[in-house]
């Protein structure tokens, strides 16, 4: 069912009703007062938390460039300098084989 | 405009006392739009400071001082809708959950006529409050700043940076839904 124009006439006499039954209000004494103290606890609250990003930031580009500084530095001792491969071969030289080493001969064989 | 454009500019560059000028001359007439646009008399003034601090804290984004009408405008729009939102899940006691004779009761109590005008004006909101319950939050603020505060097509077309047309159509759709419910609400009342 579609809304009459009877009906479109009463809504409008509905919306001046309406608008005469709610009158600019008056704002209260404290109306000023009240606004500035929310500005004021808003600022102070967006200040803080300025500061404390701020300091956030600052912990953790200090704490990244003593990470980085660690990182770069080189090693006091050197067998930290040698990889891997290198200690490796260092170990087991291929010149000096343990496991082939020279034949010993004995020939005066106890007991015989 | 009620200030000049030069008290707005110190407003923005930071005067607290052309912030304070702005405020006294907009005050009573955004406290008079909150209070038709929410339908409640009792949360205006918090509402309207609400404006108030948002612009203090974006005043820096105003393009210019021509605009400031239209954007004080839309800043109330935005806070009328979200105490709206916010509102809408707190269910409330209202005069028009009473029936006749404790309404009658009621006013008799309070006694005298001012108070049964008063007593009228508030189910006069409340019923309107429940009208627009038939349109979205959106929807109820952009029709009561066409209907009620009389604002035209082409001072919403700044508020709401849309095209003419398409202000047209919602308004049309939001109209024709309260404009049905309000006619069930009469075929009631009739029958009731």
């Amino acid at each position: 069912m579609y809304p009459t124009q009877g009906g479109d006439d009463k809504l409008d006499s509905v919306w001046r009703a309406y608008r005469a039954a709610c009158p600019d209000p008056e704002p209260s004494a404290n109306f000023m007062p009240d606004l500035w103290r929310r500005i004021d606890s808003r600022r102070n609250f967006t200040f803080s938390f300025e500061r404390m990003v701020r300091s956030f930031v600052t912990v953790a580009a200090a704490v990244t460039i003593a990470i980085g500084v660690y990182v770069s530095l080189p090693r006091a001792t050197p067998a930290s300098e040698v990889n891997y491969l290198e200690a490796l071969a260092e170990a087991n030289a291929l010149d000096t084989p343990d496991n082939v080493g020279p034949v010993r001969l004995e020939l005066n064989e106890p007991g015989r | 405009m009620l200030v000049d454009f030069a008290v707005v500019r110190r407003a923005q560059q930071g005067e607290s006392a052309a912030f304070n000028e702005i405020v006294l001359a907009y005050r009573k007439r955004t406290m008079g739009m909150i209070s038709r646009l929410i339908a409640r008399t009792e949360d205006v003034e918090d509402v309207a400071q609400e404006v108030f601090l948002r612009m203090y804290f974006s005043l820096d984004q105003l393009r210019a001082p021509e605009v400031f009408e239209p954007w004080l405008y839309r800043l109330t729009a935005n806070a009328a809708y979200d105490y709206l939102r916010k509102q809408r899940r707190r269910p409330e006691f209202r005069m028009s959950d009473l029936s006749e004779q404790q309404v009658m009761m009621a006013d008799a109590a309070a006694g005298g006529k001012a108070e049964h005008d008063r007593q009228q004006r508030k189910k006069l909101r409340e019923a309107v409050d429940s009208l627009l319950g038939a349109v979205s939050e959106a929807d109820r603020i952009l029709l009561l700043m066409k209907e009620v505060e009389g604002l035209s097509l082409r001072e919403l077309e700044k508020i709401y940076r849309v095209k003419e047309n398409a202000l047209k159509v919602r308004l049309f759709r939001a109209r024709q839904r309260v404009l049905k419910a309000f006619e069930a609400a009469e075929r009631k009342s009739e029958s009731g």
